[in-house]
């Protein structure tokens, strides 16, 4: 390594480390290179350079506008794939539609099998650099409004108490709550951080009190959860990245099944039910199955929702099917319920609902990815909190929280949504506030995990990641922009997308399918 | 330029480690993909690629960071912090949170704030990418300084005058920050320094004018590679045109879409002391000492240099840092020599004893 030699022998310069590891330096910089692979990747950039400076400017220019990038913290996959594209081009000049080329940026002409463009890269993540934490780290961002005098003297009373309550004192929280009652009645608590507070004050009393928290209502809930998705962007960022990615994964499948472990109001299958029908060579026979709690009265909710999705089918010609799973948790679900058959291709729906099984031992998470990896699914989409809310410390939950849902009430705040929605997507969020704060052992189900700790998770229980990808990078920041709220911000992440308020991911979008060595095993099981 | 490619990547080669050649190619391709000819930006995929990092109340490396995002405007102010001293009344690793926002940064010593503009030629790049966040965090460890790191609205969306105004807006917020006084009671005010590579460097000077011209004191700018520029050619432009990283073109084109349109390079933005700019003696005593690094093989290196002159024609005190054999970027990576003595020169800058005015 010749040129680099002179340059080296400077003073505290760490010793380079081993070839086969991540380079340090690159990684701080966000980009994942193994030392060994330095060579190939200058070798690649050298050839890119020359074949863009040789290339008519056309052929560069559809280059930049029309392909679709993946995951560019993995330079070596980035690199390579951008070569191949631009020599394809090249020769290819009037052909557009050749299998391994990602042109067009429509949504529904994307490659068939992602595996043709590069090398998904192996989970190479266990070299830890010293400047980059691995895990989400608990974040902090101040808007202006913070250092008002009472706004930042009812956060240090808020921490103390949760200290208090971590020590077991239980006696001088209680009166800590008296007096933090007392202090908002002076500020504003409407918005900013008198609201925030009031309901960690809230939550506080509670668990001091012992009265912990109602649980709500599966009815109640799902309109809750309405509501927040009308009155937000993080919900139909949600289901508009898992549509994208599920459409990407049936190409080419005559038969397709989604299985949605929270149906709701089924608010995220019309546009994906449209997507089909408008997709070229026609749509498939789809099936969705939707998961949810069992109602009470009597009434068959899931098979009332399942009904109205058929209509819509019918009125756009897709051959639709529907069937209700009832079950009070994930955990009670089995495979068999589901009815999978062996020539359709499934897509795992999961919008928010993985992190409440991450409860006491024995833990439901490893059985159902278990099963899950037996589907042999297409594709996995998952999306979750972007937020470490299952800490067992509670002093470090409890500051984790208030960080982050001050965050995501300042975002509503901007995103000024129409009243009912806005009190009842308070409400919404109030609920998981007083679970986190107030509940303990079972009855805690909010417990949100970062990206990270979902990766590591996942990797682990024999599934890869599916990289979501430029083009729905691009058009979630369009849909941002019907917001009138400036802020929000869409990121890439590994392959992954986050949508976020400012420079603070609050959600996390990612897709999976199994293992290659997994799916092997499960064989034909269904 | 085509035929001399070969000879073009061989020289970068040369003088940079590997891995840095990698960083500095790799933004370098990305950028080309990024500007189109007819003066537009593909802003979208400029973010989708843009590496970024969270903040982290958790010290890493002693360095802990938080965002102060300003409501009005949207733009994000990232602050980073020497870790305080174990021992305390928090324990080991507790996050740094709200109430320390009410105690200043030192009541017995004096603690430089350095208001960081990052580079990107007006157009790329923000506090949070990565490679700035690194670097920031290297400056707290480093120069034993707290730094801001300024976000700024970009070109060619906004164009000049806008991140000057923003940087003029930064530079108001961080001096009436309690919190980030220092100094005994008789001298407790924020110690303030203004930092910048390429047009980060640019924005440094035109903020540091208004704020001499309002009376608003700054103790020191560091210039690092300061994106300057003039309608005439100058002869590190035609020796080092595409040779390490740069183009002549690709400059023409950042410049195109910073300055109003119409304007040719001779706007006072991008060459403050040539035939449309003006001496500053006025500001004699008000306008801050300059610290001006200037890459040896950058080829804006004439301008750069242009400017250290235009400084001391005024009678401003400028000391010039010439690193002969330091391409662009060179402080990217702590891999070589360059980067440690510019380190070392930033800390003693910035130190408040330093009282040495050498001239290069």
């Amino acid at each position: 390594m010749g040129p680099s030699s002179t340059s080296n022998a400077g003073t505290g310069k760490p010793p380079p480390p081993p070839r086969t590891e991540l380079d340090g330096f690159l990684a701080g910089a966000g980009h994942k290179v193994r030392s060994s692979d330095l060579h190939h990747v200058a070798q690649r950039l050298e050839r890119l350079e020359s074949a863009m400076v040789s290339s008519p400017s056309h052929v560069v220019s559809d280059l930049t506008s029309d392909t679709v990038h993946y995951n560019p913290a993995d330079l070596v996959s980035w690199v390579d794939s951008l070569l191949s594209e631009l020599t394809h081009s090249y020769h290819h000049p009037n052909n557009s539609s050749a299998p391994t080329s990602s042109t067009s940026s429509s949504s529904r002409s994307l490659p068939v099998d992602l595996d043709d463009l590069f090398a998904i890269p192996s989970a190479a993540n266990n070299w830890l650099q010293p400047e980059m934490p691995l895990s989400q780290p608990p974040q902090l961002t101040v808007f202006t409004t913070m250092e008002e005098d009472s706004g930042i003297r009812l956060v240090h009373a808020l921490m103390t108490c949760a200290e208090l309550v971590q020590r077991g004192d239980l006696h001088l929280a209680g009166t800590l709550v008296d007096e933090m009652t007392a202090l908002l009645t002076r500020i504003n608590t409407g918005c900013g951080i008198g609201k925030v507070a009031g309901y960690f004050i809230d939550a506080l009393s509670r668990r001091v009190s012992g009265a912990g928290s109602a649980p709500a209502s599966p009815h109640e809930t799902e309109i809750l959860y309405h509501h927040f998705y009308e009155a937000s962007p993080y919900l139909k960022f949600a289901h508009f990245t898992a549509n994208q990615a599920i459409l990407e994964a049936f190409e080419g499948h005559d038969c397709v099944h989604v299985i949605d472990f929270s149906l709701m109001h089924g608010l995220q299958w019309p546009a994906l039910i449209q997507a089909l029908a408008l997709r070229p060579g026609g749509p498939p026979i789809l099936r969705l199955t939707g998961i949810g709690p069992p109602s009470p009265d009597g009434r068959d909710t899931l098979r009332e929702i399942g009904h109205r999705l058929a209509e819509l089918a019918r009125s756009v010609n897709v051959r639709f099917a529907f069937r209700g799973v009832a079950a009070s948790g994930l955990e009670d679900v089995k495979p068999w319920m589901l009815q999978v058959s062996p020539n359709e291709a499934v897509a795992v729906n999961s919008i928010m609902q993985m992190h409440k099984l991450l409860g006491p031992d024995p833990s439901p998470i490893e059985p159902v990815l278990s099963w899950i990896r037996g589907l042999n699914p297409r594709i996995v989409t998952l999306v979750e909190q972007e937020v470490n809310h299952n800490q067992t410390g509670f002093l470090d939950r409890f500051t984790e929280a208030l960080y982050y849902y001050s965050t995501v009430f300042d975002s509503l705040e901007a995103a000024c949504p129409v009243q009912p929605d806005k009190a009842l997507a308070d409400m919404y969020l109030q609920r998981e506030i007083c679970n986190i704060v107030c509940c303990e052992g079972a009855a805690r189900i909010e417990r949100h995990e970062t990206l990270a700790q979902w990766r590591d998770r996942l990797n682990r229980s024999g599934f890869r990641p599916l990289p979501l990808g430029s083009n729905a990078f691009k058009q979630a920041s369009m849909l941002l922009t019907l917001f009138s709220a400036e802020g929000y911000s869409v990121e890439e992440n590994e392959g992954c997308l986050t949508l976020g308020w400012h420079s603070r991911p609050l959600i996390a979008a990612s897709a999976w399918q199994a293992s290659p060595l997994s799916a092997a095993i499960a064989g034909g099981d269904n | 330029m085509a035929g001399s490619n070969e000879v073009n990547v061989n020289e970068s080669k040369r003088v940079v480690p590997l891995n840095t050649w990698v960083l500095i190619s790799n933004f370098k391709l990305a950028y080309n993909l990024l500007r189109r000819s007819d003066g537009t930006f593909n802003r979208d995929l400029a973010e989708y690629l843009d590496r970024k990092v969270p903040a982290n109340t958790i010290p890493v490396g002693g360095v802990l960071s938080f965002d102060h995002v300003d409501r009005s405007t949207g733009l994000l102010n990232r602050v980073y912090l020497r870790a305080p001293e174990s021992g305390g009344q928090a324990a080991a690793a507790a996050p740094w949170g709200f109430k320390e926002l009410e105690k200043p940064l030192s009541c017995t010593s004096v603690v430089p704030v350095i208001v960081f503009f990052h580079g990107g030629s007006f157009t790329h790049s923000s506090a949070n990418s990565a490679i700035y966040d690194t670097l920031c965090r290297r400056l707290v460890t480093f120069c034993g300084a707290t730094v801001v790191s300024v976000n700024y609205r970009r070109s060619p969306e906004h164009r000049y005058p806008c991140a000057y105004d923003d940087g003029w807006a930064a530079l108001k917020w961080v001096t009436s920050r309690p919190w980030l006084h220092s100094g005994t009671e008789n001298n407790s005010k924020v110690h303030v320094y203004l930092a910048g590579d390429s047009s980060g460097g640019n924005i440094c000077h035109h903020v540091a004018v208004r704020a001499a011209e309002a009376g608003v004191e700054v103790l020191g700018n560091i210039l690092l590679q300061p994106m300057f520029g003039g309608q005439k050619r100058t002869e590190s432009e035609a020796r080092f045109d595409g040779k390490y990283f740069v183009t002549v073109r690709d400059r023409d084109w950042y410049w195109r879409a910073y300055l109003p349109e119409g304007e040719d390079r001779d706007h006072p933005a991008c060459n403050p002391f040539g035939p449309r700019g003006r001496s500053l003696d006025d500001l004699v005593g008000k306008f801050p000492r300059s610290l001006v690094v200037v890459p040896g093989l950058d080829l804006v290196q004439d301008w750069q240099l242009a400017y250290v002159e235009g400084l001391r024609k005024s009678g401003l005190d400028a000391k010039l840092l010439y690193l002969k054999e330091a391409t662009i970027g060179f402080f990217f990576l702590p891999n070589n020599d360059h980067f440690y003595t510019l380190m070392e020169e930033i800390k003693s800058f910035v130190s408040p004893r330093c009282d040495s005015l050498q001239k290069a």
